[in-house]
């Protein structure tokens, strides 16, 4: 028990900042909000350079193995600069391939992925914007040796820059096991994808991906027909961990700038920041930043040893989802005016952690699981002790 | 980043647990209900000697006070154990980490060795009727006279005075310097000649409140000085120091289970309850609105875990707090209460019936709690002074 950074952790955090701020401005990040791609392939490329597009990823297929924690500590460097790369939705796309993949899908992607050849999403939201089985209703219909796709998905993250997209689709009418989801591996620049670009709050790149009999071979299947959601659930929970070392990273810095601003806004004669009452909200900033951020690593570490972390993860995403909004809503109080002006930086960050807080899961969401996990299973529970389990 | 236990620690929390399980029965549990001697009749008290002589108080204290220069966290790994049945043995809350930081040899000896044997018990002594959240304006004096001090004064919310063996004081010592720099701390027998203890009641009196109960006490204290004679040797660290030991003695004591415990416990054992309990036939757990505030409380309450995590993993890496010691202090009694009054919104009018009503729920137990919980954020520094500290020490804000 020692939840404080290991040195080691620590390095490649600090080698992670060091680079991303040299590398990426706020200009940097404006630029890439009107751009095409949203994403400067050099910088990418580079990235595959320092390792860190295979940094989680299997050694076997030119990654580094290294912990999912790891991966995190480079994502919460990202979300504090909002480096517009594609790392998030490739990272959770290629951990997937690695865990559940064939040995020809690993082959075929990972080494690409690790190089920056190949990009990658995934597609789980439909209309029903419930991360739950039942709202699967996209129809992957068997058709010779493949299967035919038809249906739509929602919120698909960087879609127009992806080689590939997982796609979560229905091949059997629910169960009561949750069987009947099926995943696939998708061009979603391909035949019979069309895709359909949403304006988002954080002005990153999200698309409607409608499919009308999109054709893919049986290799694409990753694990059993039917058998898919299980996988699905174990990728919706890395890529939620993940989201929040972004959101804890760009929160963070967030309030940084609110306590720099106090330090130096000079007003009735003194500066804002010698009032309690501004002391107190940046006091409580600092309270919700490093709740999250403690939050998120635990699930990340559980998932590292092998652990049940499903728990862990809605607790880290319920509470960042509100306190992480908490936070930059008040460092734009405490920024006051010039904080919402478009001119100044401030609400790029405050527009990102916004829009994050609705993606992977609503606080609500996660709440009902934390509290079946808490409540429908008998047997009593006790504070840093796992919970109950069903029998 | 580790966020586990080792197996040997699982080990002995597991020996810790059966110890507990052979030597904590009802009439111990009865005896420290009663609340004579402050809880710690002789029941009590041979339980610690028994903890003492398995060598689990003061873990991490060194061995030449008898201690066992051990891990921090093993020492937290008892405190929680007992904690758990409103137990306070284990180290934490004593006022030991202020002695081995400032006590002189003589002090060490005379004081370590015998709080691990429940043998030496400490009141604190440092609000004052004047001097509450604003500690520095203290204005109990102590005169040099020779080689004694003369202390005359007084103390609020002693709570222990009425059953400790000494007092941990502060005292004014140069009315002139500024306020922080003329304070000393006095380490002082409470059968010195000149101390009297007056009772106060707080509203937990009646009717008493039910076992586990946060700031459940019925009994709290104010303690005169009228020239009470005390060798200068009694002055624990520099004469003019003493609010700088007093601050760093506070953080320290501050860190463990103590603090966690009287914050979480609740959300245990409404969890607990409403698993298994319902009234007429209708749980609170069916309705989806107490679903979401349960798992919202169960959240928080991980962060409390995390927060004292982090506290030991500083500690144990010998590292000095910022602002992590006030930060539990603000978000831990703040939880404590969200939950508190989120179950009596939970309870609905089963929460208002007090210890021995018919019809109580555990005792009355929640009911009660809503009378101590808020008062974990008010003691020992309360959680707007703790963010005055967060702010200024850790932010580095300016002074109003």
């Amino acid at each position: 028990m020692d939840i404080l950074p290991s040195e080691e952790e620590q390095m490649l955090k600090n080698g992670a900042r060091e680079f991303l701020e040299a590398e990426i401005s706020t200009a940097m990040v404006r630029e890439m909000e009107l751009d095409g791609l949203g994403y400067p392939p050099a910088l990418w490329k580079q990235m595959a350079d320092l390792g860190w597009l295979g940094l989680a990823l299997p050694e076997a297929y030119g990654g580094q193995e290294l912990p999912l924690t790891y991966l995190g500590l480079v994502l919460e460097e990202v979300g504090r600069v909002m480096a517009p790369v594609p790392l998030h939705s490739t990272s959770v796309a290629a951990l997937t391939i690695a865990s559940d993949g064939t040995e020809q899908q690993k082959q075929d992607m990972l080494p690409a992925v690790c190089s920056g050849d190949m990009i990658l999403t995934w597609a789980v939201y439909e209309r029903d914007p419930r991360l739950i089985p039942e709202a699967m209703k996209l129809q992957a219909t068997a058709d010779g040796d493949g299967w035919v796709l038809n249906g739509t998905k929602m919120f698909v993250d960087n879609s127009v820059v992806a080689q590939r997209c997982l796609v979560a689709t229905r091949t059997s009418p629910k169960s009561d096991a949750n069987e009947g989801i099926s995943l696939f591996i998708v061009d979603p620049n391909g035949t019979g994808v069309s895709q359909t670009a949403l304006v988002t709050l954080a002005k990153d790149k999200q698309s409607r991906l409608d499919f009308k009999d999109a054709r893919i071979e049986r290799a694409a299947l990753i694990g059993e027909v039917d058998q898919g959601w299980p996988i699905v659930e174990r990728m919706l929970d890395r890529a939620t961990a993940l989201l929040c070392c972004q959101m804890v990273g760009a929160t963070r810095k967030d309030a940084e700038m609110a306590i720099e601003y106090a330090k130096n806004r000079v007003a009735f004669g003194r500066p804002i920041g010698s009032f309690q009452s501004v002391q107190h909200l940046l006091a409580d900033m600092i309270l919700h930043v490093d709740g999250g951020m403690m939050l998120t690593y635990e699930a990340l570490w559980k998932m590292d040893q092998g652990l049940p972390a499903s728990v862990e993860v809605s607790q880290a995403k319920s509470f960042c989802n509100e306190k992480c909004e908490s936070v930059v809503r008040h460092s734009q109080v405490v920024h006051g005016g010039i904080g919402f002006m478009m001119e100044f930086d401030l609400h790029l960050w405050f527009r990102r952690v916004t829009a994050w807080t609705m993606r992977l899961g609503t606080t609500y969401d996660h709440r009902a699981r934390i509290a079946a996990a808490l409540l429908d299973v008998p047997g009593k529970v006790r504070l840093g002790m796992p919970l109950p389990t069903a029998v | 980043m580790d966020f586990g236990y080792t197996a040997e620690q699982e080990t002995f929390r597991q020996d810790v647990r059966a110890f507990i399980a052979e030597n904590v029965n009802q009439s111990l549990l009865d005896e420290m209900e009663s609340g004579e001697e402050g809880g710690r009749g002789p029941e009590y008290r041979a339980l610690v000697k028994k903890v003492a002589d398995l060598g689990w108080i003061g873990i991490s204290w060194p061995k030449e006070y008898g201690g066992q220069s051990g891990s921090r966290l093993d020492q937290y790994i008892v405190e929680e154990e007992f904690m758990r049945l409103g137990i306070g043995v284990g180290g934490a809350g004593s006022g030991a980490p202020a002695i081995l930081a400032a006590g002189t040899e003589e002090q060490k000896e005379q004081f370590i060795p015998g709080m691990i044997r429940g043998e030496v018990i400490f009141a604190l002594g440092f609000t004052e009727p004047q001097a509450g959240a604003d500690l520095a304006g203290l204005q109990c004096r102590a005169v040099r006279d020779g080689d004694d001090f003369v202390i005359n004064g007084q103390k609020m919310y002693t709570s222990a005075a009425h059953y400790a063996t000494h007092i941990y004081m502060m005292c004014r010592t140069d009315p002139d310097a500024p306020r922080h720099r003329g304070i000393s701390i006095f380490l002082i027998p409470m059968d010195t000649p000149g101390i009297t203890v007056r009772p106060l009641w707080t509203i937990q009196s009646d009717p008493p409140a039910p076992p586990g109960t946060t700031y459940g006490m019925a009994r709290t204290n104010e303690t005169f000085f009228e020239n009470v004679r005390v060798p200068a040797s009694c002055m624990l660290g520099e004469e003019n120091t003493g609010w700088y030991v007093g601050a760093m003695g506070l953080n320290l004591d501050r860190v463990g289970a103590s603090r966690y415990l009287i914050s979480v416990r609740r959300d245990e054992d409404i969890v607990n309850w409403v698993k298994e309990n319902d009234f007429g036939g209708h749980s609170p757990a069916e309705d989806p609105a107490v679903r979401d505030k349960l798992a919202e409380l169960w959240t928080e309450a991980q962060v409390c875990r995390l927060m004292t995590m982090r506290s030991m993993s500083l500690v144990e890496r010998g590292g000095t707090f910022t602002y992590e010691g006030s930060a539990e202090k603000v978000w831990a009694p703040e939880h404590g209460v969200h939950t508190t009054e989120a179950i009596s919104q939970m309870l609905g009018p089963y929460a208002q019936l007090l210890n021995g009503s018919e019809e109580a729920v555990e005792d009355g137990l929640f009911a009660h709690n809503l009378m101590g919980s808020f008062q974990s954020g008010i003691n020992h520094g309360s959680v707007q002074i703790m963010r005055d500290q967060m702010a200024r020490r850790g932010l580095g804000m300016p002074r109003g």
